[in-house]
């Protein structure tokens, strides 16, 4: 335990020992907020959910996985590029607390980014035209899949990484998974395949981001990242172990 | 053991053993499998058959317990470069599963015993080659551990550096039991009590410097500037007992590196011992020839290491 705690905080420090942390959090601050302004200011001509206003902007999510992209692929491809992978898997550490550790610090990094985002919450509340109570299910139910999808594809960043010692490499990787899960409803129609329609259908992230921020918790999509996420940790523990019979 | 890549095998079936408090060197051509056979050793890559075992332990099977008895640096030094020398050196120490007094107590120790006090608080990328090489140690030193890895610790170091960290090696040798591999035969002479040449993944040498040396087949060299009939001064030299082998070359003017019309350099290769270098100053002298230099020169692990790898010098009789 003390292992993963000294390798996640060496990680976590790592992203603000370089403009590139802040610069993250800055543009991402900035384009969540002014979609969120033009989103509140749209609402009052059109209706809207509030869930949809707090996660129903498209920038969000790009620059939401493009940052998840970014922070992830330097995890083991920096290290393997720059040779401390060498020093630090001959250290007493086991390869599944390096994992543990840098998907750790990645997602506290994407926690951290948007814990700011809840000041929106706190917006939407004080000046709610209709003096009511505030739906807070949506809000919480729109912070889960955030945070279901974020460690999904961090997960998902992080098992790139492993696989390659070019960091560019590895963000087009990660990149091209994201976009096809992401977008997978979008493939549907160009694959008239009824099977495959329902798959894509069921892994779409733009479908389960639109229930549950409508406060509908579907079981489902919780276990399909939870278990996503498991297995891209697993196999990039393997991918990790792979040097030793490679 | 035995090591296999995609691209051909590393290691063919190697097998020694290193003694508590020994110095061992490894000595090999480049993609001889020295830094493979480190790594294994170190449990960053296996052994496609065979094991090495540390203390008694696999290092496959014990390989935690193992890593806390090795201390190890890999032939790049590679730190994190955004990071203060001293926090580097406390993050792999608490890596090592070191904390509180007994941490911050080895953290002055290897600091002073790597010259690290100076710049400890300073970044890592800031520092010089020679600064990585002594954090790099100080980081493989930091836990005590019982067997130091030192793969190519003093390559791409200036003379100065270079100096200052072997000096540091020999001092380590005096409390660790230390394998380290090296391009640098003097150095693994100066360093280590027995070396094992590698070649082409096999080894083909292991034993003492002296006795490795011992064993060429030239053990001397006479070097002679004479001037004279070079046939003649060739024909009575390579005459002479003792002389195994011989070749020349045209002394060069120092000033303009032009062949100098009488001067010739010869080296005699000798298969003995003793000195000759009295019989050639006679056969010389008693001819009338000029002689402005003669000199002996011992053969070195370097002309061992040659000759066991293959690449013995061409220019013979």
């Amino acid at each position: 335990m003390i292992n993963i705690f000294t390798l996640l905080r060496r990680q976590f420090l790592s992203y603000f020992r370089a403009p590139l942390g802040y610069a993250l959090i800055i543009v991402f601050l900035i384009i969540s907020g002014l979609s969120f302004c033009r989103l509140i200011s749209q609402s009052a001509t059109e209706p809207f959910q509030i869930g949809d206003i707090l996660f129903g902007s498209a920038y969000f999510w790009l620059i939401l996985l493009a940052t998840i992209a970014l922070i992830t692929m330097p995890l083991f491809a920096e290290e393997r590029h720059s040779g401390t992978i060498e020093t630090l898997l001959t250290a007493p550490v086991t390869d599944l607390q390096v994992v543990l550790a840098k998907f750790t610090a990645a997602f506290a990094f994407i926690f951290v980014m948007l814990s700011p985002t809840l000041c929106y919450g706190v917006i939407l509340y004080l000046f709610n035209a209709d003096g009511g109570a505030l739906a807070y299910k949506p809000i919480a139910a729109g912070y889960l899949i955030v945070f279901l999808i974020s460690a999904f594809y961090t997960a998902f960043g992080l098992l790139m990484s492993s696989l390659t010692r070019s960091v560019v490499v590895s963000a087009i990787l990660c990149c091209i998974g994201m976009s096809v899960t992401f977008l997978a409803e979008n493939l549907q129609y160009a694959l008239h395949n009824v099977w495959l329609e329902r798959i894509l259908a069921q892994i779409s992230s733009v479908q389960h981001v639109v229930d549950f921020s409508r406060g509908i918790v579907d079981s489902q999509p919780v276990y399909f990242y939870l278990s996503g996420t498991v297995l891209f940790l697993y196999l990039a523990v393997k991918s990790i172990e792979s040097r030793l019979w490679r | 053991m035995t090591k296999g890549f995609s691209s051909g095998t590393a290691l063919h079936g190697i097998s020694f053993e290193v003694q508590r408090g020994e110095m061992l060197g490894f000595l090999g051509p480049n993609g001889a499998g020295k830094s493979t056979t480190m790594r294994i050793m170190a449990g960053y890559l296996a052994a496609t058959e065979g094991s090495v075992q540390i203390d008694g332990l696999s290092v496959l099977e014990h390989s935690l317990d193992v890593r806390k008895r090795i201390g190890y640096l890999p032939e790049n030094v590679a730190l994190y470069p955004e990071m203060r020398v001293n926090e580097y050196l406390y993050f792999r120490g608490r890596l090592k599963g070191m904390g509180g007094r007994r941490l911050r107590a080895r953290l002055g120790e290897v600091k002073s015993l790597c010259g690290l006090h100076e710049v400890s608080g300073r970044i890592i990328a800031h520092l010089s080659r020679g600064y990585h090489q002594r954090i790099g140690l100080a980081d493989a030193l930091i836990h005590e551990p019982e067997l130091l890895l030192l793969d190519e610790p003093t390559i791409g170091l200036d003379p100065n550096q270079l100096r200052a960290i072997r000096s540091l090696i020999k001092t380590l040798g005096q409390r660790y039991t230390v394998v380290l591999s090296t391009h640098f035969l003097s150095e693994a002479e100066m360093l280590c009590e027995r070396v094992l040449i590698l070649n082409h993944g096999r080894i083909v040498a292991s034993d003492s410097p002296a006795v490795l040396t011992s064993l060429l087949k030239n053990k001397t060299v006479i070097v002679a500037e004479v001037a004279g009939a070079h046939s003649e001064v060739a024909a009575v030299l390579r005459g002479l007992p003792g002389v195994s082998g011989m070749f020349w070359n045209p002394c060069r003017n120092a000033n303009d590196n032009h062949p100098e019309q009488e001067w010739n350099r010869y080296v005699l290769e000798c298969n003995t011992d003793d000195d000759i270098r009295s019989g050639v100053f006679a056969a010389v002298a008693q001819r009338g020839w000029k002689m402005r230099e003669l000199k002996l020169e011992r053969k070195k692990l370097e002309d061992a290491f040659a000759e066991i790898t293959g690449n013995v010098r061409t220019e013979s009789k």
